[in-house]
């Protein structure tokens, strides 16, 4: 009974919940600090949530989300500021970029597993450092690009945490629901054999190949579109976007919340934002205290804390139903 | 003929697995293969599901030489296989290993699946349906929900049967089906075996088990150092000379 109550399907049930209530928080929540935390939430969980599914589904660990955020970022701020497209139009051609820059690399890095695959993803993600700072007629450089217009409807500029809360967090809302039908289907079925083991999966018909770089394309896509939102809000976008430290903050926030759970991802997120925003005045520490954080999650709840915490949890709660039997008998 | 092998060999680092193996099966006929152990069963099995293309030989399916064929692409052509040692899926449902046998009969992408569009989810719901069937053929239908390493040896077998025949394939290859199992469970798996054929699907099946695979299969190959040795139907190759002295070894009197 309990092991069925775990397993089935939260997911569908709990995202009009989840929907309403985040819709109505800054009706109730009308403070502006919190509002603007809450929407680095949506685009921290963005990427994570693409992350989660390539990491958590499909077994694929990849270091370069952060470089696909940049992408998504500074597409978005060249198309728009040195083009003059549409910041919508610019935001829909970023994606488009990222999605063939990631059919590219995908298509070369997906043949290596494990280490090898992390390693080349990461030196992607170096690649595209380097590109940002050594190409400052197109990317401003280590100066960055500044004034990038808002996205609007009409003349309705999306450029206060009120506005901008209503466009991320639908946007966010939409894809969560999105990846969530994705790994509920017969592509989530196949990610998960793809995982276990593609030998096998190949052996019935799943054409891992292909699947594998799908699921990278959306996956980056889900940071790109992270970073395009981020530039048209924040209007100034900087190398550190494509820092590695960025990568593994997002992987840290899975790890956090258990990398096959999406949900999960969220909670991770919203956890580890608050933890920067409160942890601020000790930032020289922060990378040592994730560095640790994440190696001791690794090694004693592989799956995530979250899902670490609830099957210790469930194991505890069959030890003293057993006993309670135990007794009665 | 269903599947042709045509001096089919493959070596590994030096090693003969498999040497000039021709062999031919008929649509809806059930080969078994036997030999001793490292004759080079599995191999041969490898090499026809594209596990390892071979090094030498053609192979042949229902005309089309699928010699070099990806594994996925065999398995849409209609080759499916269990293993000796149960290779499910562990961290999957009973009922989601035989849905994603199935894989092939979906048509739902990434764009009709992440949408829930009405046509994807019909079609998994036909998907859910049909599983449902394979599994009550193979008597796990109430344990659907279970995961599927919480299933004991004997029962991941049956699951693993339901798998590969949820994707409707017309060659289905056993490999050492009854391992493991004692004799009322080896009667009731050749029962269902026999039940498989009957349906139409062609069987290629590994044995040690001499009672069981006599009395299943139309013809029996034998293979020794990757050899083939002997061929034809059960009561043949159990006269055979070769057979005996593979199994038995030589009489150095007689020498």
């Amino acid at each position: 009974m309990l092991a069925r109550l775990a397993r089935a399907d939260w997911n569908r049930l709990a995202w009009p919940l989840v929907a309403a209530v985040v819709l109505l928080i800054p009706l109730v929540l009308g403070d502006d600090f919190y509002l603007n935390v809450l929407n680095f939430v949506a685009l921290y969980a963005l990427v994570a949530v693409g992350l989660c599914l390539l990491v958590g589904y499909g077994g694929q660990l990849s270091i370069s989300h952060s470089a696909f955020f940049a992408m998504g970022a500074y597409a978005s701020a060249i198309l728009s500021l040195r083009w003059g497209w549409h910041p919508w139009a610019a935001l829909a051609g970023a994606q488009l970029v990222s999605a063939v820059v990631a059919w590219g690399i995908g298509a070369v890095v997906l043949r290596l597993k494990g280490h090898y695959l992390a390693i080349a993803t990461l030196s992607f993600t170096v690649i595209v450092g380097v590109l940002i700072k050594e190409l400052p007629a197109l990317t401003g450089g280590l100066q960055g690009l500044g004034s990038i217009p808002p996205l609007a409807f009409g003349g309705f500029e999306i450029d206060d945490d009120w506005r901008f809360y209503y466009v991320v967090w639908p946007l966010l809302l939409g894809l969560l629901l999105f990846a969530l039908n994705l790994v509920d289907s017969r592509l989530g079925r196949a990610f998960r054999a793809i995982k276990e083991g593609e030998d096998v999966a190949r052996l019935f018909a799943v054409d891992i190949k292909l699947y594998k770089i799908k699921l990278f394309v959306v996956s980056s896509v889900f940071a790109s579109l992270s970073g395009s939102l981020f530039a048209h809000f924040v209007s100034f976008i900087s190398p550190t976007a494509a820092s590695v430290m960025f990568a593994i903050e997002i992987i840290l926030m899975l790890a956090f919340g258990g990398f096959t759970m999406i949900w999960g991802a969220m909670l991770g997120v919203t956890a580890l934002v608050y933890l920067n925003e409160y942890l601020a005045p000790f930032a020289d520490y922060k990378r040592a205290v994730y560095g640790l954080a994440l190696v001791t999650i690794m090694l004693f709840f592989p799956h995530g804390l979250l899902l670490g915490f609830r099957d210790l949890a469930l194991r505890l709660w069959r030890a003293v139903s057993r006993r309670h039997i135990g007794e009665a008998g | 003929m269903l599947l042709e092998l045509r001096d089919v060999g493959k070596t590994f680092s030096g090693l003969t697995a498999l040497a000039e193996v021709s062999l031919e099966l008929a649509q809806g006929t059930t080969m078994g293969i036997i030999g001793p152990n490292g004759a080079g069963k599995t191999t041969l099995f490898n090499a026809v599901t594209g596990v390892f293309p071979p090094g030498a030989g053609r192979i042949v399916f229902e005309g089309r030489d699928i010699t070099t064929l990806a594994p996925e692409k065999r398995a849409r052509l209609g080759i499916s296989r269990t293993f000796q040692h149960p290779r499910l899926f562990k961290s999957l449902t009973i009922e989601e290993n035989v849905m994603l046998g199935r894989h092939a009969r979906g048509r739902a992408e990434f764009l009709a699946t992440g949408l829930r569009l009405p046509w994807a989810r019909r079609e998994e719901r036909e998907l859910r349906a049909r599983a449902l069937e394979y599994l009550d053929l193979v008597g796990l239908a109430d344990e659907r929900q279970r995961l599927a390493a919480e299933l004991p040896l004997g029962q991941q077998r049956y699951l693993e049967v339901a798998r590969a025949l949820a994707s409707e394939p017309r060659l289905l290859l056993l490999d050492e089906p009854t391992a493991g199992l004692n004799e009322s469970e080896t009667e009731a798996f050749r029962t269902l075996a026999l039940r498989i054929r009957d349906d139409g699907v062609t069987l290629l099946v590994i044995e040690h088990h001499m009672r069981f695979i006599m009395s299943l299969c139309d013809q029996i190959v034998v293979l020794n150092f990757g050899r083939l040795i002997a061929a034809g139907p059960p009561a043949e190759v159990q006269r055979s000379e070769a057979v005996i002295e593979a199994y038995l070894g030589r009489d150095d009197d007689d020498a």
